[in-house]
């Protein structure tokens, strides 16, 4: 039989990850560089470079990837697939970036609001998702990825037209007044999502652990009938979390619009595929709140890493996203090897 | 004689519990062995090795004498082995004879024929006298008839070697003769089979030998044709128990229940129609009927599980026609689920997990769970019930199948709710636990609630129950007091008839 479940857990994704290196090696060998000395480019890319920048930008990256993350597996625990993480952290950017011009000048209270607004937006927008599987039927793997696309449409429209910043070439909003910007950590280029990331982290695990709510949102993903013959309403629970997924996903937008560009540019949360490159760290670490941080802070330096390995060993990034994909197929296969009930 | 397949010196350990601690069993072909044992003993596990589910750690298998190395059901099936687990092992959205015929279809241009599968299988329900309707969609079926799909299943591949885990668990009396019978013939035709039950009128009645397991070691063998049921019981416990106990009545006091005029649509025949009854704090009702009439459709009605089409329902005064199920069981019920592995627990969540549901709001303040006060009402509750576990971290599907059951059990009636419904409560435990619960059960009735029993065994129904309801067809077509209840009355009123 297999090794019991905990051990498991850590040694696929390790297998994975080795299998990976394999086959990138090979891929790199045939485009006629050294794997070892790519690898190391890789690693310095990720880790290291110039006044540790290279790790200060992979953190701001893990910050984002985690947050999606976390929002995706607040709601998968729970038993919801809310895969539109990528529109609620659009419609939370724009808002963000919206509100901070009409909040300009708001003394102590403009910032919180700010990010409530931010986070309200991205709740409700997903929250939309969950009710058209609550009240039509559809389900929320199919309304939360349909709804991805006016929200990107909707917010490229805004930046692109009544919200233009006319002085910028880009399609952007005007610049966050400066008493709502997020200053990043005190000495570094670490933007403030880092921290306000690992708080949620830390916060999330207590919630599921220690949280009446918690308890009922985990059962409830384990196994919902269950859950509702023990006289939990799974539906309004749904509601809860699917809103709350999105109001992270929103307030993660607001993080980096305030942060990090200080305006919504547009396609700034999307082209750097945050919550696709979240999703998949769900995937691979699991709902559980360590393994979920881990991966996503690997996947993170694997896509920071991959742009120096381009500059210095001129290996393209491309190999990265091959990583990445040949990671996941890993993990999915062995999730559905194990899918088949073994107790009598 | 002809050895079937011989279990050498079987060993299998998980984590810290020794499941297997070196088995020697030989089956010969022509025999019907019944393998007993208290819940925990093993041999579920014993089973699924032989099947090829689980690898041994150590040991040998030899079917028709020759060593065999079985890593997975598909060898076992090659080797001319068949079973039916304990767990039901359907594919809940296909239809029940897309189950039967799986892997073994007929096939008509490569594709399944489904004609051709209905008709077999109509064919081979009518010879075994076990019911079904092969186009219904299994996850419909309450799990009385999807035990007879899992028989039929096996019967259809013709296996020479049959294991049935547990297969009278939800059999109604009748259908469990009509399955000896099945056994009878099949032992006529020199199939070798293995059956574990819980039930020691069903050892007596048809097998040729018991083999007692305990602690994960064959203890006794002994040929049925010369011991008696209370042999085996020791052997199986380890000392001396009573098997006739007498159950008082109970003092029914004011009504906690009432039901009026309750509709509700099931599935196909499982409709509930027009139905009224009360309860009285202090009594058990039972409730008897063949699997398929309505019975489910009646309790997940009652808890709120399902919608009711018309009816009122009144819980100790309380009108909770229009409540949810969190309402009904904020009224004062609870509910013991006949399908324990989906609906009575969260198959992957801790024992505690699964045990502190519903009592997890009284130990929590201000939204967080007061963690030691559950760690201890979760002890305090395996102790009680005396849960076979290693840990409380563990998940609930590697236990036993009769220590799922008493988790079940033992939350359900910790609510200390006027009204409990239990559903086939002693499913799959073993007979002290089932002496136990029993008596759990009227404890409960006599702290001053009201039980509904629903039960497959008629035998459990007329030692418990105050008063019986019979249900045929959606109906309520009965409503007697135990003392003027007769099994052979019983019957017929089941089958639909008017006892004259
Ligand atoms: N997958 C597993 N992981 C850990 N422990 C297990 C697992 N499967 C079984 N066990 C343990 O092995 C022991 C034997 O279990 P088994 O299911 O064989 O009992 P059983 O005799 O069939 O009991 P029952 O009559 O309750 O069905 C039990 O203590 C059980 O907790
Ligand atoms: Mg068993």
């Amino acid at each position: 039989m297999s090794p019991p479940v905990s051990i498991w857990r850590w040694l696929a994704p390790m297998f994975a990850v080795t299998v990976t290196l394999i086959v990138a090696s090979l891929l790199i060998i045939a485009l006629g560089k050294n794997p070892l000395v790519a690898f190391a480019a890789l690693v310095d890319g990720a880790l290291a470079g110039p006044g540790l920048g290279n790790l200060q930008a992979t953190i701001n990256r893990s910050a984002m990837i985690v947050g999606a993350a976390l929002a995706a597996g607040l709601a998968l625990r729970s038993g919801f697939l809310n895969i539109g993480i990528e529109g609620q952290m659009v419609v939370g950017g724009v808002t963000a970036a919206i509100t901070a011009q009409w909040l300009a000048g708001v003394p102590v209270l403009g910032l919180p609001a700010v990010l409530l607004c931010a986070a309200l937006a991205g709740g409700l927008w997903a929250l939309c998702a969950g009710l058209m599987q609550l009240r039509l039927g559809i389900p929320l793997l199919i309304s939360s990825l349909i709804l991805n696309y006016p929200a990107i449409y909707l917010a490229s429209w805004l930046v692109g037209h009544p919200f233009r910043d006319v002085t910028s070439g880009m399609a952007a909003s005007p610049r966050v007044p400066a008493e709502l910007r997020l200053s990043p950590v005190a000495g570094t280029e670490i933007y403030l999502s880092a921290p306000i990331v690992l708080v949620l982290a830390v916060v999330m695990a207590l919630f599921f652990r220690r949280m009446t709510l918690g308890y009922a949102a985990r059962m409830a993903g384990m196994s919902p009938r269950f859950a509702r013959a023990s006289g939990i309403s799974v539906d309004r629970l749904g509601a809860y979390v699917v809103f709350a997924s999105g109001a992270i996903a929103g307030l993660l937008g607001a993080l980096a619009v305030l942060g990090e560009h200080h305006r919504y540019i547009d396609g700034m949360l999307v082209r750097p595929l945050y919550a696709w490159t979240g999703l998949m760290a769900v995937l691979l670490g699991g709902t559980g709140i360590p393994g979920l941080v881990a991966a996503g802070g690997f996947f993170a330096a694997l896509s920071t890493g991959a742009m120096g390995m381009e500059r210095a060993a001129d290996v393209p990034r491309e190999i990265s996203r091959v990583l990445l994909a040949c990671i996941i197929l890993l993990v999915a296969a062995r999730g559905s090897a194990r899918l088949g009930g073994d107790k009598g | 004689m002809n050895n079937a397949v011989t279990l050498r010196g079987i060993v299998k350990q998980f984590d810290s519990v020794t499941a297997n601690a070196g088995v020697d069993l030989a089956i010969d072909v022509g025999e019907i062995v019944a393998l007993v044992g208290e819940n925990g003993a093993g041999k579920s596990t014993l089973m699924n090795i032989l099947y090829g589910l689980i690898e041994p750690d150590a040991g040998d298998i030899l079917v028709r004498g020759t060593r065999v190395r079985f890593t997975s059901p598909l060898d076992a099936i090659r080797a001319g082995l068949g079973m039916v687990h304990q767990h039901f092992m359907l594919f809940p959205s296909l239809s029940v004879a897309e189950n039967i015929v799986f892997a073994a279809e007929p096939k008509k241009r490569g594709l399944l024929d489904r004609v051709a599968a209905e008709h077999a299988v109509r064919q081979l329900a009518g010879r075994y006298g076990l019911n079904v309707d092969p186009a219904a969609r299994v996850a419909d079926l309450p799990v009385g008839i999807r035990q007879r799909v899992e028989i039929l299943k096996l019967l259809y591949r013709s296996a020479d070697v049959l294991i049935f885990d547990e297969p009278t668990a939800v059999l109604t009396p009748k259908e469990r003769l009509g399955f000896f019978d099945v056994l009878a013939r099949l032992r006529d035709q020199d199939k070798a089979i293995i059956f574990i039950t819980h039930k020691l009128d069903e050892v007596m009645a048809i097998s040729d030998r018991a083999v007692v397991m305990r602690d994960g070691v064959v203890t006794a063998q002994l040929e049925t044709a010369t011991t008696s049921p209370r042999a085996i019981a020791s052997a199986m416990v380890g000392h001396d128990i009573d098997l006739t106990s007498r159950v008082p009545t109970g003092h029914p006091g004011q009504t906690v229940l009432v039901v009026e005029g309750l509709s509700a649509l099931g599935h196909g025949a499982h409709s509930v129609r027009d139905v009224s009854f009360s309860m009285r704090a202090g009594e058990i009702v039972g409730i008897a009927g063949v699997a398929g009439n309505g019975q489910n459709t009646l309790i997940e009605a009652l808890i709120g599980l399902r919608p009711i089409d018309t009816g009122r329902i009144e819980v100790s005064g309380q009108d909770v026609t229009g409540a949810g199920v969190a309402g009904r069981r904020r009224a004062g019920m609870a509910y013991i689920p006949e399908d324990r592995q989906s609906v009575g627990l969260a198959d992957a969540a801790s024992v505690q997990d699964n045990l502190v549901m519903g009592h997890h709001g009284q130990r929590s303040q201000g939204g967080f769970l007061r963690l030691r006060a559950l760690a201890a009402f979760c002890r305090r509750l395996v102790e009680r019930f005396a849960v076979k576990i290693t840990d409380s971290r563990q998940p609930a599907s590697a236990l036993s199948g009769g220590n799922q059951q008493r988790l079940v059990v033992a939350r359900e009636l910790a609510k200390n709710a006027p009204v409990l419904i239990a559903e086939q409560p002693t499913r799959g435990v073993d007979i002290s636990a089932v002496e136990f619960i029993h008596t759990e059960l009227i404890c409960h009735r006599d702290a001053g609630n009201a039980v509904l029993l629903v039960s497959a065994d008629l035998a459990e129904i007329l030692s418990l129950a105050d008063r019986i309801l019979v249900m045929y067809e959606g109906r309520i077509v009965a409503d007697i007091a135990r003392a003027r209840a007769n099994e052979a009355e019983i019957g017929l009123l089941m089958a639909g008839q008017r006892p004259t």
